[in-house]
C-alpha cells in the first residue's frame, strides 16, 4: 500500500467517522462562507440596484434644441436616443409644450409619452388614473383647483394652431396630478393627442431621460450625444446626478466598511472554533508522536482536513451566500442579482486558508508539548 | 462546592474558557454594531439624502404657482400675497423643528440689466435671449413663458439667504440658507454675503450669454428703481438657475418696495418615509380619527411637518416636494431594509458561530461529565453545573463585545457619515438576549446528549 | 551485549528530584520488570527509556549511541525506529479500525502494508476483529491492537507502561502470554507495573522507591526457573 493511500485513509476515517466533530467545524466553515459570499455579491450589485432605485429622483439628462431653435425634431430626438446604451434605459418621456386656454385661462399643455412619464418621474403622486384613451389628460392640482375639476369631469381646450387657425377640442380628466412642483400648474396628454389638436406633428421641445449610469457614463453619453447630433444640446441634471453621487458613495462605502466588519469578525469566529475542534485533539496528537510521527508529517495531516473543511464548506457557503443574496435582493429591491462566478473559487480559496490557518495553530501548539505529558494520566 | 466546581472549571481551564469568551465577544461585539448602526442607518442616510435640496415649498395662500401658470409676473392682483420675512424664524419652532436641516426665503423681481464689465464695455441685456431657454431642473418649462409675457428685457432676480444668520425666539441661532441647501451647486468665485446686499451671485448660462466674469458690476433696473450689484461669483447648477442672477434678499425687498415682503420659502426637512396613514392626512387631516390625527402630528411625515409649517407661518400653503420627498423615502425605506437583512445575516451567523463553538466545547468535556455521574451526580446538577460555567463565561464575554461592537458601529460612523453613530439603549437588552438564547441552543443539546452516555463508556475512553 | 545502559541517570522538575543517580543495563533479549510505589520515578523512567523525556543528567545509551543529548526530532526518529510503546489506555485512535491502527504506526515509520499489519493482529488473536472500531472492541482486544501496533515496525525495545492495569484477569493473563511468547521470540521488555504477579513474570525486577533504585530482585533465582 502506499503512503498517500493510508494518508487519504486515515483523513477519510477522520471524516467519517467523527460525524457529530465534522458537523461542528463544516458548519463552522459554511457560516463564515455563506457570510463572505453573501455579502461580497451584495456589496458588488448594491450599486447598481441603489442606483435604479435612485432613478426615483427623475430625469437625470435632458436634451433641449441646440442654439436658438425653438424645437427639436423627433427624428433627431430619436438619433440622440439612440446613443444612450438601451440597458441603460430606465424611461424616457418627450414633452412638446403649448399654451392654451382653458375657460379663457391661459395654461401649459403638455403632450408626451405617458408611459415614459410614469418610467421618467415615477414620483408623480396621481388621484384617479394615468390616462390609458386618448382624448383623457391629466390635470396639475393648481389647474384642479382653480378650475374645479375632479376625475371624470371633462374639459375644453382652444386656442391657435400650428397653421393660425382656432382649434378647440374636449378632454376627459382621468387623473389628477401632484408634484410639489411646476408641473401641477399644466395639462398633460398624450403627444398624439396635442399634435392632432394642432395640426403638426414631430416638435418636440424638451426630451427627458433617466439613465441608470454613474457620473462618468453620463459624461461620456453626453459627449457621445453632443459629438454626434448637432442639433440637440445634452444636459445634465446636476442636482440629480451630483446628489446621487454623493449619496451612492456613501452608501456604498457603508456596505463596503459594514462587510469589512462583519467578516474580519466571522472569520475570526470560524477560526476559533476550528481551532476548539482540533485542540479537542491535542492526546492523538501526542499518541501519534509517541509512535515516532515528525511534527511534519502531523501538520499535513490535518492540513489535509483544514483543506476538506474549506474546500466542502467554501462551496456550500458559495451556494448558500448566494441565495442569501437573491432573497435580499428579491426582498429589498425586488430583482434578481447578478451571480459572481469569480465568487466561487475565492470562497473556497478563502475558506481554506482560515480553516488552514486555524487548524495550523493548535496543531503546532500541540505538536510542541512532549508526548509524554498528553499521554500521561487521565 | 458548586461554585468551587465552576471556579476550579473557570480559572484552570483558561484558555478554553478564554476561547469561548472571546467568541461570544466576537458575535456580541457583531451584533452589537449591525444593529446599532442598523437602527441609526435612517437617519444618518436621512441626512446624506438632504443633499437632494429642499423637500417642502411653503408659499402665500391663493398664489401658490399661479405666477407660473399664467405668466403674470409683476402688478394685476394674481401674486401680490407675500409671505413675512419676520415670522420665518417660527419654522424653527414647529413641533418637529429638530428636523428641519435648513431653509431658504426667496423673494423675485424681473429686471432689466446693464453690464459694466471691467473692460469698461457696456452691454445691455436683452429680454428675448432668455425666451429661447428651456426650464431643466425640475422637469418642466415655465421660465420661458414667465419671461415672455413680463414683455421687458427681463432677467430674473432671485433674492434669497445665502448663509444668514438667524436669532430664534426660543434663543437659539442658526445659520441657514441656499449655501447648504444647494450642495450640488458648482460655484467660481465666492458666495455673496448676506451682509453685503450688492454682491451677486451670476447663472452660468446667463453669464455665458452676456460674458460676465467675477468683478463686473451689473445694474439691475425695474419700476423706475435701480441697484447696482457687484458679481462675486458664477454658479452652475445644471437646471433653470443657471439664467438667474441672486442676490441677498433685502437688495430685492428694496428694490421692489416690498420691505420685509418673500414671496415663497423651500424647507428642507429629516422626514419619515410616507405611508398609508400620511397619505390619507396630505389629502386630508380632518378627515382622520383624533387618535390616528395625534400619531400623525407626531411622526415626522412630510406631510405632517407641511402642516406644521402652515400653522406658524400666516396664509401660507406648504407643500411636499414629491420628486424628493418620495424619492427619499423609497431609498430610506431600501436602504434600511437592506441593513436589515445584512444584520439578520450576521446575526444568524454569530448565533450559528457561538453555538457551534460552546457544542465543540462542551462534547470535549465527555470525560468529566462521565466522571461525575460516576461519582453519583445526578442529570440535573451536572447539567446546571455545565450550564453555569458557560453562562458566566458567556456574560463576560457579552459584556466585553458589546463595548467592542460600539467601537465598531463608531469606526463606521466615522468613516462612512464622519459622525457618530447613536448609541441606542435598545441594543442591550437585543444583544442579551441573542447571547443568552444562543448559549442555551449550543449547550443544552450537547449536554443532552452527553448525558446519554452510560459513565463506563466515557471512562474507558470508548 | 547490553541493549539499554542508564549512567547516573537524574532527573529534576523544579525542586521534586524525580530520580536519583540510576545505574542501570539491559541486555539484549532480556525482560526486566520496574516496580515501584505511586511517586518512585517509574513514569518518569520510562519516559526517558522511551525517548519521550531526556534526564537533567547522565547518559541513555541505547543500541551502542548515546540518546540523552538527542534534540526532540532526533528522539522521535530514535522512537519511531527502535521502540515499541504499550500503554495503560491503550490509546488507540478512536475513529480508525484496529487495523489502521496498527498501520498508523507503520505509516509513521515507513510503509503501510495491510498485509502485514493484519498478521500482526492475528498473531494476537484478533484477525476476525480488524475491521471493528476501538468503540466497538473490549479492553483486553483494545490492548491486544495496542501490542499488535507495539510491534509491526520490529522494535529493538518493548516499552510497556502497566500494561495490564485496566484489564480483568482472564485478558490479563491473555496478555501476559503474549509477552511470554514476545520474549520467547527473543526480544527485549521492559515492563513498568506496580502489581508484583505481571512483575514476578519478568527475569529481573528493578525496585524504585523515592527515585532511587531501592534493590533488583532477580526473579529466575527466586523462584527457581
Amino acid at each position: 500500500m502506499k503512503r498517500q493511500t493510508m494518508y487519504l485513509r486515515m483523513i477519510t476515517s477522520s471524516l467519517v467517522r467523527r460525524r457529530s466533530r465534522l458537523l461542528v467545524a463544516l458548519l463552522a466553515v459554511a457560516i463564515g462562507a455563506t457570510i463572505l459570499s453573501g455579502l461580497v455579491t451584495i456589496y458588488y450589485d448594491v450599486p447598481r440596484q441603489l442606483g435604479q432605485e435612485f432613478r426615483s429622483y427623475g430625469a437625470n439628462l435632458i436634451l433641449v434644441p441646440a442654439g436658438d431653435e425653438p424645437s427639436i425634431d423627433r427624428d433627431t430626438a430619436q438619433r440622440a436616443v439612440d446613443l444612450i446604451p438601451k440597458d441603460e434605459v430606465v424611461g424616457i418621456a418627450p414633452y412638446r409644450y403649448e399654451t392654451l386656454k382653458i375657460n379663457e385661462q391661459p395654461t401649459v399643455v403638455a403632450g408626451t409619452d405617458l408611459e415614459g412619464v410614469q418610467k421618467a418621474s415615477p414620483y408623480w403622486f396621481i388621484t384617479g388614473e394615468w390616462p390609458t384613451s386618448s382624448k383623457s389628460v391629466l390635470i396639475g392640482q393648481e389647474v384642479a383647483d382653480l378650475i374645479r375639476l375632479t376625475p371624470g369631469s371633462s374639459l375644453t381646450l382652444n386656442g391657435t394652431g400650428a397653421e393660425g387657425q382656432a382649434v378647440s377640442a374636449n378632454f376627459t380628466v382621468s387623473g389628477i396630478v401632484q408634484t410639489g412642483g411646476t408641473e401641477e400648474a399644466f395639462v398633460f396628454m398624450a403627444l398624439a393627442d396635442l399634435e392632432a389638436m394642432m395640426g403638426d406633428s414631430g416638435k418636440l421641445n424638451v426630451v427627458e431621460c433617466s439613465i441608470s449610469a454613474d457620473q462618468d457614463d453620463l459624461d461620456k453619453i453626453v459627449k457621445n450625444i453632443s459629438n454626434n447630433v448637432e442639433e440637440v444640446s445634452p444636459r445634465l441634471v446636476k442636482r440629480v446626478t451630483e446628489s446621487e453621487g454623493t449619496v451612492l458613495t456613501k452608501l456604498q462605502a457603508l456596505v463596503y466598511l459594514v462587510t469589512v466588519v462583519v467578516l474580519l469578525l466571522t472569520m475570526i469566529c470560524v477560526a476559533t472554533t476550528m481551532m476548539a475542534v482540533v485542540a479537542e485533539r491535542r492526546k492523538e496528537i501526542g499518541l501519534k508522536k509517541a509512535l515516532g510521527a515528525s511534527n511534519k508529517s502531523i501538520v499535513i495531516e490535518f492540513l489535509g482536513e483544514g483543506l476538506f473543511f474549506g474546500a466542502l464548506g467554501g462551496l456550500l457557503g458559495s451556494g448558500l451566500g448566494f441565495l442569501f443574496a437573491q432573497v435580499v435582493s428579491m426582498n429589498v429591491f425586488t430583482r434578481a442579482i447578478s451571480f459572481q462566478p469569480l465568487l466561487i473559487p475565492v470562497t473556497v480559496v478563502v475558506s481554506i486558508a482560515i480553516t488552514g490557518l486555524a487548524c495550523l495553530l493548535p496543531v503546532r501548539s500541540a505538536t510542541d508539548v512532549d508526548p509524554a505529558i498528553v499521554l500521561r494520566g487521565e | 462546592m458548586f461554585w468551587r466546581m465552576i471556579s476550579g472549571a473557570l480559572f484552570r481551564q483558561k484558555g478554553k474558557m478564554l476561547m469561548i469568551a472571546f467568541t461570544v465577544a466576537l458575535g456580541a461585539s457583531l451584533a452589537t454594531a449591525m444593529l446599532d448602526v442598523m437602527l441609526d442607518v435612517g437617519d444618518k442616510v436621512n441626512q446624506e439624502l438632504k443633499t437632494y435640496g429642499a423637500n417642502i415649498n411653503v408659499m402665500p395662500k391663493g398664489a401658490s404657482l399661479l405666477d407660473d401658470l399664467y405668466g403674470v409676473e409683476e402688478g394685476a392682483g394674481v401674486s401680490n400675497q407675500y409671505l413675512k420675512e419676520e415670522e420665518l424664524g417660527r419654522i424653527k419652532t414647529i413641533f418637529w423643528a429638530f428636523n428641519i436641516v435648513d431653509f431658504a426665503p426667496y423673494l423675485d423681481a424681473n429686471v432689466d440689466v446693464q453690464l459694466h464689465s471691467n473692460a469698461g464695455s457696456v452691454t445691455a441685456a436683452s429680454g428675448t435671449s432668455t425666451e429661447t431657454s428651456v426650464s431643466s431642473g425640475g422637469s418642466t418649462s415655465s421660465g420661458g413663458s414667465a419671461n415672455v409675457a413680463s414683455g421687458t428685457a427681463g432677467v430674473e432676480l432671485v433674492g434669497t439667504w445665502f448663509s444668514h444668520h438667524l436669532e430664534l425666539p426660543t434663543g437659539e441661532s442658526l445659520d441657514t440658507g441656499i449655501k447648504n441647501m444647494k450642495s450640488w451647486w458648482d460655484v467660481s468665485g465666492e458666495w455673496p454675503r448676506d451682509d453685503q446686499p450688492t454682491s451677486a451671485l451670476v447663472g452660468s448660462i446667463l453669464a455665458s450669454q452676456k460674458g460676465i466674469d467675477v468683478g463686473d458690476t451689473l445694474t439691475a433696473s425695474t419700476q423706475g428703481r435701480q441697484q447696482d450689484f457687484t458679481v462675486v461669483g458664477i454658479f452652475n447648477a445644471g437646471g433653470e438657475e443657471d439664467e438667474q442672477v441672486y442676490v441677498p434678499l433685502l437688495a430685492v425687498q428694496q428694490l421692489t418696495g416690498r420691505a420685509g415682503l418673500v414671496s415663497s420659502v423651500e424647507v428642507s426637512a429629516l422626514t419619515t418615509p410616507d405611508n398609508e396613514l400620511s397619505r390619507r392626512a396630505a389629502q386630508n387631516p380632518k378627515s382622520l380619527s383624533i387618535k390616528e390625527w395625534e400619531t400623525w402630528y407626531c411622526t415626522a411625515y412630510v406631510s405632517a411637518i407641511s402642516y406644521q409649517i402652515e400653522e406658524v407661518i400666516t396664509d401660507s400653503v406648504a407643500k411636499p416636494i414629491r420628486q424628493v420627498a418620495e424619492s427619499e423615502g423609497a431609498i430610506l425605506e431600501k436602504t434600511q431594509l437592506l441593513m436589515l437583512l445584512i444584520t439578520v445575516l450576521s446575526l444568524v451567523g454569530a448565533a450559528l458561530g457561538i453555538s457551534n463553538l460552546i457544542t465543540a466545547s462542551v462534547m470535549e468535556r465527555s470525560r468529566e461529565i462521565g466522571l461525575l455521574k460516576a461519582l453519583g451526580a445526578h442529570n440535573l446538577p451536572i447539567s446546571w453545573l455545565v450550564l453555569a460555567e458557560i453562562l458566566i463565561t458567556a456574560v463576560v464575554g457579552g459584556v466585553a463585545g458589546y463595548f467592542a461592537g460600539i467601537g465598531f458601529a463608531q469606526i463606521i460612523g466615522h468613516s462612512v457619515f464622519g459622525s457618530a453613530i447613536d448609541v441606542k439603549p435598545m441594543v442591550i437588552p437585543l444583544v442579551a438576549v441573542l447571547i443568552f438564547v444562543v448559549t442555551l441552543a449550543g449547550s443544552i443539546p450537547s449536554i443532552r446528549l452527553l448525558l446519554r452516555l452510560r459513565p463506563a463508556e466515557v471512562l474507558h475512553g470508548r | 551485549m547490553n541493549l539499554l545502559e542508564l549512567k547516573d541517570i537524574s532527573k529534576i522538575y523544579g525542586n521534586v528530584k524525580a530520580l536519583q543517580d540510576i545505574n542501570l543495563e539491559v541486555s539484549q533479549g532480556e525482560w526486566l520488570s520496574i516496580m515501584g510505589p505511586s511517586g518512585s520515578g517509574k513514569s518518569t523512567m520510562m519516559n526517558i527509556i522511551g525517548c519521550m523525556d531526556k534526564p537533567s543528567n547522565g547518559s541513555v545509551i541505547l543500541d551502542g549511541a548515546d540518546i540523552s543529548k538527542e534534540s526532540a526530532r532526533g528522539l522521535t526518529d530514535i522512537r519511531r525506529d527502535k521502540i515499541g510503546l504499550i500503554f495503560q489506555q491503550f490509546h488507540l485512535i478512536s475513529y480508525l479500525t484496529a487495523l489502521e491502527n496498527v498501520m498508523v504506526a507503520q505509516y509513521y515509520h515507513s510503509m503501510p502494508d495491510e498485509k502485514e499489519a493484519l498478521e500482526a493482529l492475528d498473531r494476537v488473536g484478533l484477525g476476525e476483529r480488524a475491521k471493528h472500531l476501538p468503540s466497538q472492541l473490549s479492553g483486553g482486544e483494545q490492548q491486544r491492537v495496542c501490542i499488535a501496533r507495539a510491534l509491526i515496525n520490529y522494535p529493538m525495545l518493548i516499552l510497556a507502561d502497566e500494561p495490564t492495569g485496566n484489564l480483568d484477569e482472564a485478558n490479563e493473563s491473555i496478555v501476559l502470554d503474549i509477552f511470554k511468547q514476545m520474549h520467547a521470540d527473543g526480544r527485549t521488555i521492559i515492563v513498568v507495573t506496580h502489581d508484583p504477579e505481571v512483575a514476578l513474570q519478568a527475569q529481573r525486577t528493578v525496585v524504585l522507591e523515592h527515585g532511587k533504585v531501592a534493590r533488583i530482585i532477580n526473579n529466575e533465582q527466586d523462584t527457581g526457573r
